[in-house]
């Protein structure tokens, strides 16, 4: 039997379903006439369980998993990887200190751009960005150490 | 209806106000620019720029943001047409035979064609809006839990039934977002609910960060900078003004549009994607020409643009009315509101007379001024376009940041919205629409509300939901929706949701 995307697809939300059951066992589910706060989620859960085992049992009319383009994963791992770390900074170093870096890490590492015009590229825009949203739009953003 | 235009005169006085004129101009240009750039569309722009209307009051916030919803439409159109990308999904069905007007040398008749189609198609919504939306709100005043219930089950089910991928598909994503926004303390009983012991979780997941991941980190993620396309035909302006015959051809479309988008616009789910590609069906069944078709018919251009702008507008009518986003982005835009202290709903009209005339009355405004702006800065737009992927995409996610983060100043939400992005590319890996999973996100709090107060109401009788006319006939519309669509499902008939996904599909090979 050829494995097919929405197998894949249909087992991950029975999986999801299942988890969410098993974290809601605490949850009082209530009565019909007083239904507590596990009552609902419960009900949306075993639908997905549902809902995701009747998209595996069809899953005949999806394209082979095999057929899944992953040509992007890379780019994607990577743009993923450097924006956690600016997340993981930003809130220590601020909004400009952490954006110039962002955007110069992403041109550099991602779009192989040289370091000069990256560079140039990545303090213009923020800078631009910093002055629009606090002196015009009268928006704060995030200080670092420095103040800014 | 002598008083709805006092009120509407008086709208015209706030909405002609210097600073509002600005924020609707503001509003208009920016959603043009959201609609252009591919990779960025109406939902995450908005999410993007709500902090930036932190500083506004409600008024000027509904104005600017609502500018920015109605100019993407307008937007979308100058990328599908002079690229054959569309700048979002509603623009998927202007690509075909907006293209292929452009590669005849029709690229400034096309645009000008999409341009007053969409002028017209917004305000003709606008003026039913002014009509409809207040006596709707005295109607909905009578709307009970019950009756909350009823409409937004009926609202999932029509979702799930327009919606362009499969039903079940549809279905499991409104699962998930459901499940998402059950998250946080329950507020009938004080529990708290999947949030891991983190104190940020209690208030439950916010909109922004998960609409901001699935649609605008998502599709970063899944749009590696070499393959964007930059194939740019640049329209002369001497050749923006359509012929005669042109105009003869674009003029039947147009109104057909106008009607069509409006109605589907009312009605739950991703209306104005929806919209475009039903005109685009319907010009091409009634046309005398259908091989004309898909080779630079002007109808297959003037149809499409004009119903999305229509239905774009006719979502604002339960919005403004009962108070119920009919698609993620008048979620968002209630969210807006809510921040600014004003509860979106039936009493809407009467307790901030001020915002809801002062936005009907900007509607006017801002679908003008999109019509003056568009067609000449369309010169801009193309240069815009021109800006390489690799410099633009760094600075969305920026702004991505930023949005989310002024929201609530919580770095908790920054990292929801980095999730989101993975289960965004991870979905569309997969061929889910993530539109649902936001709805679902948006109306669980209200649905599960209103479903427990029904039980309590009834002492658990279920029946509560047929004894009561409004009701039971929102019921017997979602239990015939079902009918019909466990029907398409049984005998595996390719309709036009089928079709609509295969274009969808043909248009992202492409």
């Amino acid at each position: 039997m050829t494995l097919r995307a929405d197998h894949v697809a249909g087992a991950f939300f029975v999986g999801f379903g299942l988890l969410v059951l098993a974290l809601s066992t605490d949850l009082p589910t209530g009565s019909l006439s007083l239904p507590g706060s596990g009552f609902l989620p419960k009900i949306v859960a075993f639908l997905t369980i549902f809902f995701g085992a009747v998209l595996a049992l069809r899953a005949g009319e999806s394209r082979p998993f095999a057929a899944v383009s992953w040509d992007d994963v890379k780019h994607a791992a990577m743009v993923i990887g450097i924006t956690a770390a600016a997340v993981a900074l930003f809130e220590k170093l601020g909004f400009l200190t952490t954006n110039i870096l962002l955007i110069f890490a992403l041109l550099v590492a991602i779009e192989r751009r040289r370091l000069l015009p990256a560079a140039a590229f990545s303090i213009g825009v923020v800078a631009v960005t910093y002055v629009l949203f606090v002196y015009v739009l009268k928006t704060p953003l995030q200080t670092g150490p420095l103040g800014f | 209806m002598e008083s709805t235009l006092l009120s509407l005169a008086h709208g015209f006085s706030v909405a002609l106000a210097p600073a509002n004129v600005w924020y609707a101009f503001l509003g208009c240009l920016v959603g043009t620019l959201v609609g252009v750039l591919p990779g960025i569309g109406p939902l995450a722009g908005i999410s993007i720029l709500l902090p930036v209307t932190f500083g506004l009051n409600a008024t000027q916030a509904i104005i600017m943001l609502a500018g920015i919803y109605y100019g993407s439409q307008y937007g979308g159109s100058t990328t599908s047409i002079l690229m054959r990308i569309p700048g979002e999904a509603s623009s998927v069905m202007t690509c075909i035979d907006g293209y292929a007007m452009a590669k005849k040398g029709r690229a400034g008749a096309a645009l000008c064609i999409a341009a007053v189609g969409s002028w017209i198609g917004g305000t003709f919504g606008v003026l039913v809006l002014t009509v409809v939306a207040p006596p709707l709100a005295t109607i909905a005043l009578r709307f009970g839990p019950p009756e909350y219930t009823a409409l937004l089950v009926l609202g999932l089910i029509f979702l799930a039934y327009m919606s362009s991928s499969s039903l079940i598909r549809t279905l499991l994503m409104a699962c998930l977002g459901l499940l998402l926004g059950m998250i946080g303390i329950d507020n009938m009983t004080g529990h708290f609910r999947y949030s891991f012991d983190l104190a940020e979780l209690g208030d439950g997941i916010g909109i922004v960060p998960v609409a901001v991941g699935l649609f605008g980190l998502g599709e970063i993620l899944s749009t590696p900078s070499a393959s964007a396309v930059k194939d740019i035909i640049s329209p002369r302006m001497r050749d923006l003004l359509p012929t005669r015959t042109e105009w003869k051809q674009a003029s039947m479309p147009i109104a057909r549009g106008t009607l069509l988008g409006f109605i589907i616009g009312i009605i739950p789910g991703s209306a104005h994607i929806i919209s475009s590609f039903l005109s685009y069906a319907v010009e091409r069944r009634v046309s005398k020409h259908p091989e004309e078709f898909g080779k630079g018919a002007v109808a297959g251009v003037a149809g499409p643009e004009t119903a999305n702008n229509a239905a774009s507008t006719g979502a604002f009518v339960p919005l403004l009315a009962l108070g119920i986003p009919t698609s993620p982005i008048t979620a968002v835009l209630i969210g807006a509101l809510m921040i600014h202290g004003v509860s979106v709903g039936p009493t809407l009209v009467n307790d901030h007379p001020d915002v809801f005339w002062g936005f009907v009355a900007s509607m006017y405004v801002g679908n003008l001024m999109l019509l003056v702006l568009n067609l000449p800065l369309v010169g801009l737009f193309v240069t815009v376009l021109r800006i390489p992927y690799a410099y633009l995409y760094p600075l969305i996610i920026m702004f991505c940041i930023i949005g989310v983060y002024e929201v609530n100043n919580s770095i908790v939400d920054v990292w929801i919205m980095l999730i989101m992005g993975v289960v965004g590319y991870a979905l569309r890996k997969f061929d889910f629409d993530p539109a649902p999973l936001v709805l679902g996100l948006v109306i669980a709090p209200i649905l599960e509300q209103s479903l427990r107060q029904s039980l309590i109401m009834s002492n658990g009788n279920y029946l509560i939901f047929f004894s009561r006319p409004i009701s039971l006939s929102l019921m017997i519309f979602s239990i015939g929706l079902l009918v019909l669509a466990a029907y398409s499902f049984i005998l595996k008939r390719a309709d036009w949701r089928t079709k609509l996904a295969e274009v969808e599909a043909g248009e992202t090979e492409t």
